[in-house]
């Protein structure tokens, strides 16, 4: 839609109000309720917002240990720029329009820390080769029955599972305890025009997860950034609590695993006929993501809490590694029939950001095809369990990953140094926030300073 | 540093962790310091009383190892308020063991508390450190609120002024605190832009980490 028909499309729809939605660098959605002759005077740039939302931690305390060029000083105003292709009529409110912004500078000029046009422009640089991608996210999170309020009270320990307590999964007995709850969320899904392929019980006793169709990788995240928000609002509305923690406690954890394919003037470009070798480009994509998988664990697992999931033998792979249709490798090749030709990562958690998640994905790709990078044999192994010694071991800790970020050329080369430097200071912020405001140095399993922080908003 | 005495520290390690080997470094430039650390054998633990901050020192053959947390079978053990050890009247830390280690617990007391010198001189270390730095001020004057006394570090004329006590100064100088913090207690001022204040304080917070 352009700027000109807005003013229509609101009249036509009935809408008096837009929410705006942008995204953190930490994925939470930040934006403002716009009256729509505020909206729509404030188009094409959009309405300002503080840079404070890009200048802050999870925690709400400022990050004021380093400066970017893209700061303005003493916290000045950016802009929430719709993309008024996502513009859309609330499901939930009357008269309520929402949309998906950028951010952007003052004068227009992409913000280098906005996670959508990050990916954007690596999508953008993969159409340079002629190359295609689509994605489809499996979004997992574990529903709690107590409210909000109440797992507040609680300090979000020893709360009730919405299902059986047993880790099963894929069990019509908890699906049906969760069914209000779910048909809620797709009822408000579909009215937002996001399809679903499937829903089921998951492994961890209340555990969900979502499956969404595969499409071009803007539209995959921002269906998650929305099913997610979604998921927030249904819970605080039935009085029960969901959350998208990578580990919220003991139980299995929740990842954020994305498949993608690639296509070359409509030819999959993963394909490989059974029994017969990947191509070329399949090589050397697959070479990029393991050359850059370290670099990308920090985007992938941003969080102190994201590596309390990447212990052994607990689903999460902890290996660098990729092997056709094996879930224990940290990238899952399916390559045999042209229809589905896809790669899964599987190492992303579900407290990621997914335009970082999907960024760090396909720009390490394009760093093995720009770079002809030969991938490492396929694991032959089952990559859980592996001893620490002789097998490329994922970094483990917030810190490591940040390191592996910050020295990997090849992220970098796609990513922008703007990027990526700003990241890895948030990341080496988290790190030092979590020692030096009452996280537990030797804890080995979910401290209370991770539940305060991550259990309802990442 | 001394020679023949070795400061290490664990994989990845903790702020903590990193503050105390900091520390030790600092200590060791002074021979007799050096020598205090090269007799001491045994460990000693740092708890704070505040939150869950903890790190153990292993001293053996001219060589203080730190690693997170308290070992439960450190010689001594010292639990104090750590956020509040630059304090200008610090919280008086309890300690355990010192009776059975009475060496240990005096030599790491000393270890722990280095010297420090007078806010000027820390002062220049601390610009040795940070200038060049991208987004560091070309210069700096500092000014003491005690005596009105000032230095400029860097070029003239300075793009940034810090104000404060001399033992604010100089606490922040030789590493002890974070310079935003000290500006959001009030126990420094800052005139200058923001954006040098977060490179600054970036620094400050490198400085404290060891560099």
């Amino acid at each position: 839609m352009e700027a000109a028909g807005v003013a229509a499309w609101l009249d036509e729809h009935g809408i008096d109000w837009i929410r705006t939605e942008g995204v953190s660098i930490d994925g939470l959605v930040i934006g403002k309720h716009l009256h729509r002759s505020k909206f729509v005077g404030a188009l094409p740039l959009g309405n300002a917002i503080t840079e404070l939302v890009f200048g802050y931690d999870l925690g709400g305390t400022p990050y004021l240990a380093w400066w970017d060029d893209w700061r303005l000083e003493a916290l000045g105003d950016i802009h929430q720029q719709p993309d008024l292709d996502t513009l859309v009529v609330s499901p939930d409110r009357p008269n309520t329009a929402q949309v998906l912004c950028n951010a952007v500078n003052p004068d227009g000029s992409p913000l280098p820390v906005c996670a959508r046009t990050v990916l954007r422009r690596v999508a953008e640089r993969l159409a340079e080769h002629g190359i295609e991608a689509k994605a489809a996210f499996e979004i997992e999170a574990i529903v709690f029955r107590e409210s909000v309020l109440d797992a507040r009270g609680r300090k979000y320990r020893n709360l009730t599972p919405m299902s059986h307590p047993t880790a099963l999964g894929y069990l019509h007995y908890n699906s049906r305890e969760q069914m209000a709850y779910i048909d809620e969320v797709l009822q408000r899904v579909a009215a937002l025009g996001i399809p679903i392929e499937g829903w089921h019980d998951e492994a961890a006793p209340g555990q969900f997860e979502l499956n969404i169709p595969p499409s071009d990788p803007l539209t995959a995240c921002d269906r998650v950034v929305r099913i997610k928000q979604v998921t927030r609002e249904v819970a605080l509305e039935q009085g029960c609590t969901v959350t998208f923690m990578a580990k919220a406690n003991e139980a299995y954890g929740n990842g954020l695993h994305v498949h993608h394919s690639l296509t070359r003037a409509g030819e999959p470009l993963f394909y490989a006929p059974d029994g017969h070798e990947l191509s070329e480009i399949s090589r050397h994509w697959i070479g990029g993501l393991m050359a850059t998988m370290a670099g990308a664990t920090s985007m992938l697992c941003p969080t102190i809490n994201s590596f309390r999931r990447m212990v052994g033998f607990a689903a999460a792979p902890t290996v660098a590694s990729w092997a056709e249709d094996n879930k224990s490798a940290a990238l899952r090749v399916l390559s045999t029939a042209p229809k589905s030709a896809r790669l899964e990562q599987r190492v992303a958690s579900g407290d990621a950001n997914p335009y970082l998640v999907l960024a760090a994905v396909l720009a390490g790709g394009l760093a093995g095809i720009e770079n002809a990078i030969e991938p490492p044999p396929a694991l032959a192994v089952a990559g859980w369990g592996l001893p620490p010694e002789g097998w490329p071991h994922l970094p483990n800790t917030i810190t490591k990953a940040a390191d592996a970020l910050a020295a990997d050329t090849n992220l970098r080369g796609v990513l922008g140094d703007p990027f990526v430097d700003y990241y890895v200071n948030t990341r080496r912020w988290e790190w030092l926030m979590y020692h030096t405001t009452g996280g537990d140095p030797v804890a080995d399993t979910v401290t209370q300073w991770e539940l305060d922080r991550y259990f309802e908003l990442v | 540093m001394a020679g023949g005495v070795r400061i290490e520290v664990e994989d990845d390690p903790t702020p903590m962790v990193l503050i105390l080997a900091a520390t030790l470094r600092r200590a060791v430039r002074t021979e007799k310091l050096a020598d205090t650390l090269r007799s001491a054998r045994g460990s000693v633990a740092l708890k704070s009383t505040t939150d869950p901050q903890a790190a153990t020192i292993r001293f053996a053959d001219g060589t203080a190892r730190v690693e997170r947390g308290a070992a439960t079978d450190a010689d001594v053990t010292i639990a104090t308020d750590v956020n509040a050890l630059s304090d200008e009247h610090p919280p008086k830390p309890k300690v355990s063991g010192a009776a059975r280690h009475p060496k240990l617990a005096l030599a790491a007391s000393k270890l722990l508390e280095p010297p420090q010198d007078s806010w000027q001189i820390e002062a220049g270390r601390f610009w040795a450190f940070c200038a060049g730095h991208p987004g560091v001020p070309s210069g700096i004057r500092v000014v003491c609120r005690d005596d009105r006394s000032e230095i400029t570090l860097g070029s003239a004329p300075p793009e940034y002024e810090l104000q404060g006590r001399a033992h604010a100064l100089a606490s922040l100088f030789c590493g002890n605190t974070v310079l935003g913090q000290e500006v959001l207690d009030g126990k420094l001022y800052a005139v200058g832009a923001l954006s040098h204040t977060a490179e600054l304080t970036g620094r400050s917070i490198a400085w404290m980490l060891g560099g």
